[in-house]
């Protein structure tokens, strides 16, 4: 594991981030601050009703109220769109598709669909005239829970279809059956995951401008996948792609809610061309709650096959899906990943796990970082927990007997091969550093007082890197996932490097800088990383998603870089008169190496030599310019993984709980810079203690929304946020140049299940199993006081 | 004199130092004018119904919610946004710090924490972290985790106190 | 989330406020501070035709010590109660409740008027006028009236203010010394507004015994409560564990909480006994310590 092991320099530093300043000083464009000449602005009118069907639109008195240039219905949408929304993943072949437009033609089927659109020549004006169109309904009786979708005789959603599921997969590893009836002890839970929403602080939005002589599309959009994006409605629109330029600015936060492709950037497009003028349309935050892609809610039964002495033979699980009232961009991709990650970190050997996704009268069910895994993870860690509590063992036993050994490598699970890692070892720090940190002395301190601590652990896996394009098309993607980078060094000796990533707070920016600078051997700050533009930036394949820009872009440069190094070294060499293998490259300057104070040239020379004065300079039968690009399409995804350690604290009296440590120990192989690992395990930590003890979307019983505010979604604040620590370990990836796995999820993975498991150690005499999230203290007060007391023996 | 104004209201106010004088539809909140009309678009809207922070300015010197504010609340104000904090190209030692430890991603959150914080270190220099948590707790941000936050604003008080120098890249 | 067209009068004096009032016949809304108003303006929950804006009467904005009393003006921000020494020494009640309000920001531009007549039983402000037996003076086309704290808060949002009327100033009672003061306050996350708050003040005699309590309770009911049962319970005891027991049970039994998507109604009435056990252990803890020193 050493062929790509990079030695010490950028790659591996705390630098700042080169995105910062503009960051700090209100100078970076976000969307919203997109304003063109002559732009209106949209606003959108939705559904009240979870499911209904449109009788009729009469849009006149919209019409007629001064400064509303345009108002489209979804007749209008589906005569103006050559297909309907796009659905990317596509799993399961015989899946049932819900072919919706980006306005509803003739039902609705959760409340905020998208019904009506307006442009006016403001947000102000816009919503005024939402209020003057009027839209008769024939209500319908709404499927709300997942049991409303399955019971006998349920309202169908869509008439043609003979139930509300939408698809159905089981796939198998060895046999389960067998080594079910085999087991000395069975384990069995019942899990629900609340369902929550990515939630990026910045709302969605798009400006579109149709030059209606010339059928080019501009568009400024808040997207973690400016490709994708532009292929897309290339596709919807019936327009070549050449027309379409897709520019992405700052991006105030994706979370996978900007990564999917929604009906509003189509309407925005469609209202311009109406109108001959750009049309912004920014969701606001009440339209959020119902118009953002919803995620992570699920049904999951698991049940795990075990020997006594805690060697787990057999698992098996249902994944059910909470889809909404039609198909995401995504479609069943996260409840698909769900269960083909069921068995986590974990060797087991005989593995049945279903998906079934079931429609209902929600909002779509899209990307949330993590995917499917933190669903995942709280199924393979809850059960591990119940069988270690079954058996008497400790839960990091039954972990330890149970996890991949490293010599098990690339190691075939249900649907993927894990590439590489050290499982034990990460699990043994994590011991550690709690045991130097004195929790358990903590807890039992504290226990003396009458006060309830609590130490829980977690062990998770997260695919990165995504990946082989070719497999993922086996997979149901319709769409590739390579990256593709350029670096350039110009005239000056300055870099540039072109990236088709998104800039959302991940600091890709200075990751790939990092890369190239340390490549090429030059000072990071004559680096320049260009993204956000379609039309003059590479492709990348799938999207800034997936935890892959910094292992696929970092890759792709790593490689690009490296062959212009190798030509900047060639004419380096001519200008020398010396061997290229002897020299190196060190802040800019070509020099001998080991040869301090000898001849050497600038970058700058260099630049000069390749793009200006090339006369006995530029070596014969080497091209003028200084510029490489490559693709990255891997032979595999890698995988990350880490250990969540948390000491938390439970009020008996109220059932609230209070994280007061928090660490985790993480391997992404190669690190980029470690300050930016450590922000976004943070972050995504900060995400994952929000939907195990805040966050819910929740409905009333009659299928409408209650969480529309911030006042209703709780995402938690700094003063429900413990001190976190990381430590690092490094596994490469050696499959990837460079080494780096990818990391942008890991933190929401294994949160929930730690924190429940604290919840549990903290109440000891307690038989309490936690299976709902989020724990909430009103149904932590009930869970405590109606749990029986543990069985002495 | 009492009849009520639909069509426009004049206000008058000083943004960032400028004598900034214009026609205002009463409906238009603080925050829509000082982005569109002020070009101070470092002013983010995050929820617009108060809770997120994201919008927050000084207003007379102590902070508010622009998204709360009506743009004709804020007559004969002072107006201070996130553009309003650096002394001319030189960072203001928050900003600094926050560069320094990571102390924001995506960004969208930060002039808000940012003018926040200003407030915080002036009320109490030498805040500890759980002063600092609650300080910044009516600002949402869905990014950090807030632990480099809290590092940030404890670096900068020290710096701000005198304690120590400021870090410029 | 942009507010529905009105006219504004930023008014220049009281009765000019209370004219257009008068003239836009109850469709008219008073704008304070707006940290309540504005979001429901943009939600377009509220669709008033006029905002009469109180911003501009600088004589609505002063604390006043009239001896038996402390005279507030409803412009008044909540920031500035909070902070104001003369509060501190006769009500500090007030600003150990204000602390809990949102946050600083939000504080900074609410006011004290604006807050008590947006009537919320689940906001702090309310339920200190409640516990401290407050005077709300509202002053309307037939000039100037005293209101009750008790009588003021009607119902979920909804007060004893009439259309055309303005709250202009909040009288209470200034607090004999040696009262101590405690608030615990449940909310999911810092700063939201509390699930459920008790908030007491109280003065033991010198012998050891309540010699005068006041507890009142926020979220437990659609307006602020007063528990004055509780109060009856302890005064002229011991603060033994089973008096106080008692009455947090004599609270819970007083509250009718409504529920919600954070918490059912039983859970809110549990909480209502649990801060009020806490809060009376924190309140007498404090008034020992304040009798030994």
């Amino acid at each position: 594991m050493t062929q790509h092991q990079v030695p010490p320099g950028l790659i591996g530093a705390r630098v700042r981030r080169k995105e910062d300043p503009r960051l700090l000083t209100g100078r970076a464009q976000f969307v919203d601050d997109v304003v063109l000449p002559g732009m209106l602005e949209a606003a959108v009118l939705r559904s009240p009703h979870p499911h209904a069907r449109i009788l009729g639109i009469d849009v006149r008195a919209a019409l007629e109220l001064p400064g509303v240039f345009a108002v489209l219905t979804g007749e209008d949408v589906r005569a103006a769109c050559a297909t309907p929304q796009p659905v990317v993943w596509r799993m399961i072949p015989d899946q049932r598709m819900t072919d919706q437009y980006a306005l509803a033609v003739d039902k609705v089927r959760y409340v905020g669909q998208a019904v009506a659109v307006v442009a006016a020549v403001d947000r102000y004006v816009a919503e005024d005239a939402l209020g003057l169109i009027d839209v008769e309904y024939e209500v319908l009786e709404p499927v709300v829970t997942l049991d409303d979708a399955l019971a006998e005789g349920a309202p169908l959603l869509y008439d043609n279809w003979p139930d509300n599921v939408s698809c159905r997969q089981t796939i198998p590893k060895g046999d389960a059956a067998a080594a079910f009836a085999e087991a000395d002890v069975v384990v069995t839970e019942t899990l629900t995951y609340g369902r929550q929403m990515g939630t990026p602080l910045e709302t969605r939005g798009a400006v579109m401008s149709w030059d209606p002589f010339t059928d080019q599309l501009e568009g400024w959009m808040s997207t973690q996948s400016p490709n994708l994006t532009r292929d897309l409605l290339g596709e919807v629109l019936g327009l070549p792609v050449d027309h379409i330029r897709v520019r992405t600015p700052h991006v105030g936060g994706g979370f996978g809610n900007k990564f999917d492709f929604y009906g509003e950037e189509v309407l925005a497009a469609l209202l311009s061309k109406r109108t001959g003028r750009p049309v912004k349309v920014i969701e606001d935050r009440l339209e959020s709650f119902v118009a953002n892609a919803h995620s992570r809610e699920q049904r999951i039964e698991v049940s795990v096959a075990a020997k006594s002495d805690g060697t787990i033979i057999g698992m098996r699980g249902t994944v059910w899906a909470v889809l909404g009232g039609q198909l995401a961009t995504v479609g069943i991709g996260p409840c698909w990943l769900s269960m083909a990650l069921m068995a986590g970190p974990y060797d087991i050997p005989h593995v049945e796990a279903t998906v079934v996704g079931v429609v209902t009268n929600r909002s779509p069910y899209g990307s949330y970082r993590g995917w499917g895994q933190p669903k995942a993870n709280f199924a393979h860690e809850r059960i591990i927990d119940k069988l270690a509590h079954e058996l008497g063992m400790p839960a990091n036993e039954v972990r330890r007997r149970n996890l991949i050994a490293p010599e098990k490598f690339p190691y075939p699970s249900q649907v993927f091969f894990y590439d590489s890692g050290n499982y034990a070892e990460c699990l043994d720090m994590a011991e550690q550093a709690v045991a130097d940190r004195g929790w358990a002395k903590r807890r039992d301190a504290a226990a003396e007082e009458g006060r309830s601590l609590g130490i829980g652990y977690s062990f998770h896996i997260e695919i990165s890197a995504l990946g082989p394009s070719k497999i993922m098309n086996q997979a149901g993607l319709q769409h590739s996932s390579f990256d593709e980078e350029v670096v350039r060094i110009d005239s000056a000796g300055g870099v540039t490097v072109r990236t088709g990533l998104s800039a959302m707070g991940q600091g890709i920016e200075t990751a790939l800088a990092q890369v190239a600078a340390q490549t090429l051997g030059v000072p990071l700050d004559t680096v320049k990383v260009l993204h956000g533009d379609t039309e003059t930036n590479p492709f990348t394949g799938y999207g800034t998603g997936a935890s892959r820009g910094a292992a696929l872009g970092g890759g792709a440069l790593l490689r690009a870089s490296s062959r212009l190094r190798d030509k900047v070294l060639r004419i380096a060499a001519h200008m020398l008169e010396a061997d290229a293998e002897d020299l190196e490259i060190t802040d800019g300057v070509v020099a001998v190496k080991g040869a301090p104070g000898g001849p050497s040239v600038t970058m700058r020379q260099i630049g000069d030599a390749a793009y200006r004065r090339l006369d006995g300079k530029l070596p014969d039968g080497e091209d003028p310019t200084l510029e490489e690009r490559d693709v990255l399409d891997p032979d595999n995804v890698a995988f990350s993984y880490g250990t969540t350690a948390v000491l938390a604290e439970v009020d008996r009296e109220t059932g609230r709980v209070e994280l007061l440590d928090y660490l985790l120990v993480h391997d992404c192989g190669t690190v980029i810079n470690p300050m930016i690992v450590d922000g976004q395990i943070h972050g995504g930590a900060t995400q994952g203690i929000g939907g195990a003890l805040f966050e819910e979307i929740v409905y009333s019983p009659e299928g409408q929304p209650l969480t529309t505010t911030f006042m209703d979604y709780l995402i938690p604040t700094a003063s429900e946020i413990p001190t976190f620590e990381t430590l690092h370990m490094t596994t490469t990836a050696d499959h990837i140049p460079g080494g780096f796995k990818g990391m942008g999820e890991a933190g929401t993975i294994g949160a929930a299940s730690a924190i429940t498991a604290a919840v549990e150690d903290a109440l000891p005499e307690l038989d309490l199993r936690l299976t709902r999230l989020p724990v909430t203290p009103p149904r932590l007060l009930d869970a405590l006081t109606t749990a029986t007391p543990k069985d002495p023996s | 004199m009492s009849t009520p104004t639909r069509t426009g209201t004049s206000v008058s106010m000083t943004v960032n130092g400028e004598q900034v004088d214009r026609h205002v539809d009463p409906r238009r909140t603080l925050s829509d004018f000082l982005r569109r009309d002020c070009g101070a678009t470092g002013v983010h809207l995050g929820c617009e119904h108060g809770v997120c922070g994201a919008c927050t300015v000084l207003l007379d010197g102590r902070t508010a919610r622009s998204c709360c504010t009506l743009a004709v609340q804020a007559q004969g104000a002072d107006i201070t946004t996130v553009e309003g904090m650096a002394d001319g190209a030189e960072l203001h030692p928050l900003q600094e710090a926050f560069w320094k430890h990571h102390g924001l991603q995506c960004g969208f959150c930060t002039p808000g924490i940012l003018l926040t914080v200003q407030e915080l270190l002036a009320d109490n220099p030498d805040p500890s972290d759980e002063e600092i948590r609650e300080g910044i707790s009516g600002n949402i941000c869905r990014c950090t985790g807030y632990q480099f936050i809290v590092d940030a604003v404890r670096d900068a008080a020290a710096v701000l106190r005198g304690e120590k120098a400021t870090e410029a890249e | 989330m942009k507010p529905a067209p009105f006219g504004h009068v930023r008014a220049s004096t009281l009765d000019q406020a209370v004219e257009t009032l008068v003239a836009e016949d109850g469709d008219a809304k008073v704008l304070a501070g707006g940290q309540s108003l504005v979001p429901l303006l943009a939600m377009r929950l509220a669709q008033p035709t006029t905002l009469v804006d109180l911003g501009g009467l600088r004589e609505l904005d002063y604390i006043r010590d009239e001896g038996d009393h402390v005279e507030i003006g409803a412009m008044t921000r909540s920031r500035a109660v909070e902070t104001s020494p003369l509060v501190a020494t006769a009500l500090p009640l007030l600003p150990a409740a204000l602390r809990h309000v949102g946050h600083v920001t939000i504080r900074n531009r609410g006011t004290l008027g604006g807050s008590v007549a947006h009537a919320d039983p689940a906001a702090e402000a309310p339920s200190v006028l409640r516990a401290l037996d407050a005077e709300i003076i509202a002053t309307g086309p037939g000039g100037r009236r005293t209101i009750a704290a008790a009588d003021f808060f009607q119902g979920f949002l909804f007060s004893a203010l009439e259309p055309d009327e303005i709250l202009t100033a909040i009288r209470i009672p200034r607090q004999p010394a040696g009262t101590v003061v405690a608030v615990e306050e449940f909310a999911r996350r810092h700063g939201d507004f509390a699930l459920v708050a008790v908030l007491g003040a109280a003065r033991l005699d010198p012998s050891g015994e309540i010699a005068e309590v006041r507890l009142s309770v926020a979220g437990a009911a659609n307006t602020p409560l007063r528990a004055d049962a509780a109060e009856r319970l302890l005064t002229g005891q011991a603060p033994t564990p089973d008096v106080i027991a008692a009455a947090a049970t004599a609270v819970a039994e007083a509250t009718d909480p409504a529920a919600d998507i954070h918490a059912p109604a039983e859970y809110r009435r549990h909480l209502a006994a649990v801060l009020t056990r806490r809060c009376l252990h924190r309140l007498f803890a404090h008034a020992e310590r304040s009798a030994a020193a």
